[in-house]
């Protein structure tokens, strides 16, 4: 029998959803089945960020320096999927994803309260295009990173190290204060083992005054900075202004980025225009105008499923990807990504990716 | 207690639905962890249940174990329809973003999960006891009121729906196929485009009960299809008297189309208030209705999780009895048998018309934020 028709059966005659039942039920530990990545070791790397090493899952298909993956926890009773970037190098047995406390988050939050060596955690695969990618071995790279950005940084800096290919490497990591570094000690002895590596830590409290980011002050730090091949990873203030640092220099082409934590939430006026991505149709279409969401799609021409119109068949669910939805039965403000929504009594705050 | 509902203004009305809204708004903020730990109870409940059942029916031999079998098999079809496949295809449990929890759920059922939402979520819930159309007021071929036109075929009801109660998943499961509007509005070939899921869907039930199951059993193949078919014997006579008992017993009242014109959110409250009953009765029966005993609290608020419905029902009762508003309840055996006797006494023709209730005027200027009820023209 073919694979696929032998899943067909099993759905069919409800044996899948027993299976998984079943496995869970006498499987506790995860001897024969998946149950997610166990919790090796938790490492204090700073007063609010930790780093969690794993057991990867029985089928992690691996990561480039540089990716980050999806962590699903179960917060009473309701899943929350988060992005993290990947700390550890591939070639390293162990997974390690380190995550700075956001103030308020509650994925963050709990990830800190919460998980102990031996917990578990539901992970999706590895993903992204940050990272060296195809640039030539040996050449000049500049790491620039500000608070947690570091952790993709690590990354890369790990599977140099391994590979023993660091040549000609600036690592400059922007903090707060000297308890802030993330990864401060082992970022030293890199930097004493390897004489490819300069490091500069910018402290914003620095004595001297001279610690924060500064276009000025990095250009001296680093004067051939338009030449490197840079990796830039930050809040997105310094993102912002580093990217228009290198379009000046004419080295935007130079410039790899990664963006962390949530965008700044912009909510325009209800009704105001926003551009709506709809995902399995790859297009995207303006939603504007008065009515909610479900109103707005259709006046654009897509045609969701739909039925009772006032919020309770739920025919009109849909998964938002991302963006900032109102309800406007309760009025609450939504920006988790990857969220079930109805588009009958939701209302966009942004621009929004829907699976439609 | 009040047997008579006081007509409301739109004001009044509004009021009253702004009630609810607040109840339901302090719910949905409430939902968390006992959730979550309620519903999946329940599934391990129902998953120990149905392996108990087949493994009685397959490896045992003689009566006891094979009423023992049939019975938990039974009870699991049970569980497996109401309390966890008809509530999660409300989407109760979709703010818990669980794949295992989502409305996408299918159900051990000959009817298809696609259809039900569309008959049931959607057309149900939305134009309730609406003459019609909400198709499940008598299933279109029972008359359970007396606004419903009497015709000759109405006599043999007493029958007709006591093979209903016997085959009631395959009532449900064609429920959405319209049969009775072929020739009108259907044409032979939208029936055979319409009866497609039904079809897929009842020939993998049909294999599952009557063939795979029997055939993994080798010689005990015939007690196995006799355990199968009494388990879903069980579950059909159960959940239709549980669901007649939802809409049909006395006091239930229907709506013309020309009395919900132009309906705001609150008088939907009360049209669904008017056309639902309760089942009085201890946490067993409630879970083994899927909480359908508290169908008025399930109409009002049809994707909160149902196992809040009874801790709801007092605050609710409460409300009603300030806007002067019937809340029908009454044990199983008082509703089923006012169910019975309305089946026996609209099979002739007559019976007391309910009063017609004005519709009201309509507010000015409509207000935007607030969906309106959109209903068909």
């Amino acid at each position: 029998m073919q694979p696929n028709l032998l899943r067909i059966v099993s759905r069919r005659l409800f044996l899948d959803r027993q299976a998984a039942f079943w496995l869970d039920e006498l499987d506790p530990t995860g001897a024969v089945h998946d149950r997610g990545a166990r919790v090796e070791e938790v490492i204090v790397e700073t007063p609010d960020t930790r780093t969690f090493v794993l057991q990867p899952p029985r089928r992690w298909s691996g990561h480039r320096a540089g990716q980050h993956l999806t962590v699903e926890v179960e917060i009473d009773g309701v899943r929350h999927t988060r992005c993290y970037s990947i700390s550890s190098a591939p070639h390293d047995p162990r997974l390690a994803i380190t995550v700075k406390r956001v103030p308020g988050g509650r994925v963050s939050g709990w990830l800190h309260d919460h998980v102990r060596p031996g917990g578990r955690l539901r992970l999706g695969a590895a993903a992204g295009d940050f990272g060296l990618g195809d640039v030539a071995p040996g050449a000049p790279l500049l790491l620039l990173a500000g608070g947690s950005g570091v952790t993709p940084l690590m990354s890369i800096l790990r599977d140099l190290a391994a590979r023993d290919a660091v040549r000609d490497v600036v690592l400059v990591v922007h903090a707060r204060r000297h308890d802030d570094v993330i990864f401060g000690r082992e970022l030293e002895a890199l930097a004493a083992r390897h004489a490819g590596l300069r490091l500069c830590v910018r402290l914003d409290d620095a004595a001297d005054g001279d610690g924060g980011f500064d276009e000025d002050r990095l250009a001296r730090l680093v004067p051939d900075f338009a030449a490197r091949t840079t990796l830039l990873c930050g809040p997105a203030g310094l993102m912002a202004r580093v990217e228009a640092m290198w379009a000046r220099a004419g080295a935007t082409a130079r410039l790899r980025r990664e963006a962390f934590g949530a965008p700044p939430v912009v909510t325009p006026p209800p009704g105001a225009p926003v551009a709506v991505r709809l995902s399995r149709e790859a297009r995207t279409i303006a939603a504007a105008g008065p009515g909610t969401l479900l109103e707005q799609l259709e006046r654009a021409g897509a045609r969701p499923p739909s039925g009772c119109r006032i919020g309770i068949c739920h025919t009109c669910k849909c998964r938002k990807r991302s963006g900032v939805v109102e309800n406007l039965r309760t009025g609450a403000i939504s920006s988790d990504p990857d969220e079930d929504i109805q588009l009958c009594i939701s209302r966009a705050r942004s621009d929004l990716e829907l699976a439609l | 207690m009040i047997t008579e509902s006081r007509t409301l203004t739109r004001a009044e009305a509004d009021a009253f639905g702004r009630e609810l809204d607040a109840l339901r708004a302090e719910v949905r903020a409430d939902l968390g962890q006992r959730d979550v730990d309620h519903i999946r109870a329940v599934i391990r409940t129902a998953h120990r249940a149905e392996a108990a059942g087949r493994l009685l029916l397959h490896l045992g031999a003689g009566p006891v174990s094979f009423v023992l079998g049939s019975g938990a098999l039974g009870v699991a079809k049970i569980l497996d329809n109401m309390e966890i496949g008809h509530n999660l295809m409300h989407g109760q449990y979709d703010w818990t973003r669980d794949p295992a929890l989502d409305a996408g759920y299918e159900w051990d059922n000959a009817c298809d999960g696609g259809d039900w939402r569309h008959s049931h979520n959607f057309e149900h819930h939305t134009f309730t006891n609406i003459l019609g159309q909400d198709r499940d007021i008598g299933y279109a071929f029972l008359r359970v009121s007396a606004e419903q036109p009497w015709e000759p075929r109405h006599l043999t009801q007493p029958i007709t729906a006591a093979l209903l109660a016997l085959n009631f998943q395959w009532g449900v499961a064609t429920h959405d196929l319209r049969v009775d509007e072929l020739g009108r509005t259907q044409t032979w070939a939208e029936l055979r485009e319409r009866a497609r899921p039904f079809l897929r869907k009842a020939g993998w039930q049909l294999a599952k009960d009557y063939v795979v199951f029997p055939a993994l059993a080798l010689g005990n193949a015939p007690r196995v299809i006799a355990g199968n078919l009494l388990a879903n014997l069980t579950r059909n006579l159960w959940t239709f008297a549980v669901i007649f008992c939802g809409h049909f017993p006395e006091g239930v009242r229907v709506f013309h189309p020309e009395e919900v014109v132009d309906e705001s959110r609150g008088q939907w409250y009360l049209r669904q208030l008017a056309g639902s009953a309760n089942i009085e009765g201890g946490p067993l029966l409630h879970v083994m209705t899927g909480h359908l005993s508290h169908q008025i609290e399930h109409h009002l608020f049809p994707d909160l999780p149902a196992s809040r419905y009874p801790e709801l029902a007092p605050r609710v009762r409460e409300i009603c009895a300030r806007y002067g508003q019937r809340y029908n309840t009454g044990g199983f055996a008082r509703q089923l048998g006012s169910v019975a006797g309305k089946l026996l006494r609209y099979a002739l023709p007559g019976g007391k018309r309910q009063p017609r209730v004005a519709p009201a005027p309509a507010p000015a200027a409509p207000v935007e934020v607030t969906p309106a009820l959109a209903r068909a023209a």
